[in-house]
């Protein structure tokens, strides 16, 4: 997946496990720049009673970074409070929720948005609320409605944290069964198996699921270095990722039925570009990697460098990578990985585009916040000529899968070196699915993801 | 507006914006060309209880880092011996964490948690 459960000590806290982030110029307002961290991932949406909600124990933050130091200049932090109306019933809702204010709404959570600057913490807004999960016809009858409200603006600034459709798609079932992708399951060596006799569509491992975002849309300037520096300009760039920390303590009193925490807060996950933790990293680090910023990232430059699915693409499918086999097996660092990933596409590499700060080796999200959006979008972002999808950041529809996918089996290489002739694999390979392949679609304005799933329809 | 084909309740309008993505033979596919230190004991205590173990102990090195002011005393406060030959402790409250090194603390604390 994205980011959902990647590394063994996270996937055991589902409420700070941080799924996916986007960072785009936003469609339908030029001048803003929208930030999304998703959280709490493959949230079943029947869930209940006690349905899914952010971690009142856990600080989340969305960090910029806008001198290229893999550090974070601008925080956007999020913490939030949970109430409960009616410690004596059993329900999430008394009755159905026509409002935010609803007094059949039983456990209700709030938020506080602060935004830390130059180590100053300035509040932009306290007490938002965020809407319920979507739970069924009777319980939530106009959930677009509900979750309309919770869209809150704090001077020129949005932002809203709660349920929402899973935008991210992927083929879970076959990637994770030895990347037998369905489209070219065929060709897939299958240990002598013979489990595939033809190829298939891809399946949505991620459909019909929901997640909790955190949503903020800022305006531009507020985040760049300058105002309105030009597209060519490195002081265009920020970096982006999201972080959630817990406090190093945790007890569990027995006594009371709760834990209680104590001590500073420390970084328990993070993420910047999809599929970093998940692929890149090797299992023994990834528990790691997630406690540090991405200035630390020198540390893990060989896996970007020497990708371990690169390896094993030429060796799971026989014959159909041979060039990223020789290119595999001669040794060269991967350094278009590295510009894609650690550093930014830095000028003169692919005409009239850069999304680079510096020579900093950190897995952001690097978003050239003066290139305007595409009028046509291609979800292949820029290996797809789309210069304002991934990796120039990320919107809501981008296919990263199948972009990762490419880059890794060697589209990318001669970005960097132009003898080299990529497999013809490699521009094809991809796990079968589409912005079609998620049911509830995405919106066209401010959070940008779907209505989220409600309980009483799936599962159907 | 540029991001309708993805919308919401037009699944039909995305799928034909879509990158087709057909089954692929083997043939096809090869013939195409690319476009592109352990902790040793951790002993929670109500700060009635840990204080004045602490006052009581010999002079301690301490480290302090703390992202908030000093604990109020109504909260509780949690002890991790880290080293009870060394005397190693790290002292949680709110959110500070504060290094101690005092081996006879360590050891009066190791010695009530058997």
């Amino acid at each position: 997946m994205s980011s959902h459960r990647e590394a063994p000590e996270i996937s055991q806290d589902p409420v700070a496990d941080s799924t996916d982030v986007y960072a785009f110029v936003s469609p339908d307002r030029p001048g803003m720049v929208t930030l999304i961290a998703n959280y709490i991932p493959l949230q079943e949406p029947a869930g209940g009673p006690n349905f899914y909600e952010f971690g009142d124990d856990v600080l989340y933050d969305i960090n910029i970074d806008n001198t290229g130091d893999g550090r974070p200049d601008i925080i956007y932090q999020f913490r939030f409070t949970t109430r409960t109306r009616n410690e004596d019933t059993f329900l999430y809702n008394t009755g159905p929720i026509t409002s935010l204010r609803s007094g059949n709404w039983n456990r209700r959570q709030f938020y506080t948005v602060t935004r830390i600057q130059h180590g100053k913490a300035q509040v932009l807004g306290s007490g938002l609320a965020c809407p319920p999960c979507n739970i069924g016809p009777l319980s939530t009858p106009n959930y677009k409605a509900l979750a309309a409200e919770a869209i809150h603006t704090l001077g020129d600034i949005k932002v809203f944290a709660g349920q929402r459709a899973e935008g991210f798609y992927v083929d879970l079932g076959s990637i994770f069964d030895l990347a037998d992708l369905r489209p070219f399951q065929t060709l897939h060596d299958q240990y002598g198996f013979h489990a595939f006799s033809k190829n298939a569509p891809g399946a949505n491992g991620t459909n019909r699921l929901n997640v909790h975002s955190i949503a903020i849309q800022v305006p531009n300037w507020q985040l760049t270095r300058t105002r309105n520096p030009s597209a060519d300009d490195p002081r265009a760039v920020i970096g982006v990722w999201t972080s959630a920390c817990r406090q190093k303590v945790r007890l569990w009193d027995a006594d009371n039925g709760r834990n209680v925490d104590s001590g500073p807060f420390r970084q328990v996950s993070r993420l910047g570009n999809p599929l970093v933790n998940e692929v890149l990293i090797p299992l023994g680090k990834k528990d790691r990697w997630n406690t540090l910023a991405p200035a630390e990232d020198k540390y893990f430059a060989e896996y970007f460098a020497h990708p371990g699915l690169a390896g094993l693409l030429p060796v799971l499918y026989p014959g159909v990578f041979p060039k990223l086999a020789g290119l595999v097996k001669s040794g060269q660092p991967r350094a278009d990985l590295e510009a894609i990933l650690l550093t930014g596409i830095p000028h003169g590499i692919i005409p009239g585009f850069q999304n680079s700060m510096g020579s900093t080796l950190a897995d952001m999200l690097r978003l050239n916040t003066a290139i305007p959006p595409a009028h046509s979008p291609h979800i292949l972002g820029l290996i797809g000529g789309d210069a304002a999808g991934f990796p120039n950041g990320r919107r809501v529809f981008d296919d990263v899968v199948t972009i990762e996918l490419r880059a890794i089996a060697g589209v990318t290489y001669p970005l960097i070196n132009k003898s080299y002739q990529p497999d013809g694999a490699a521009g094809l390979i991809t796990d079968g699915l589409t912005p079609s392949s998620v049911s509830n679609g995405y919106q066209h304005s401010f959070p940008y993801l779907g209505t989220p799933y409600g309980g009483y329809y799936n599962p159907s | 507006m540029p991001w309708d084909d993805y919308l919401e309740g037009s699944p039909a309008d995305a799928e034909s914006l879509a990158v087709s993505q057909p089954a692929m033979s083997r043939r096809s596919m090869l013939r195409t060309t690319a476009g592109a230190g352990a902790a040793s004991l951790i002993a929670g205590a109500a700060l009635g209880t840990a204080a004045p173990a602490v006052a009581a102990a010999r002079p301690a090195k301490r480290a302090r880092s703390a992202d908030s002011p000093r604990p109020a005393s109504d909260e509780q406060v949690v002890v991790h011996v880290r080293n009870a030959r060394s005397g190693e402790m790290d002292v949680f409250a709110g959110t500070s964490q504060t290094r101690l090194v005092d081996p006879d603390l360590a050891a009066r604390l190791v010695q009530a948690a058997r």
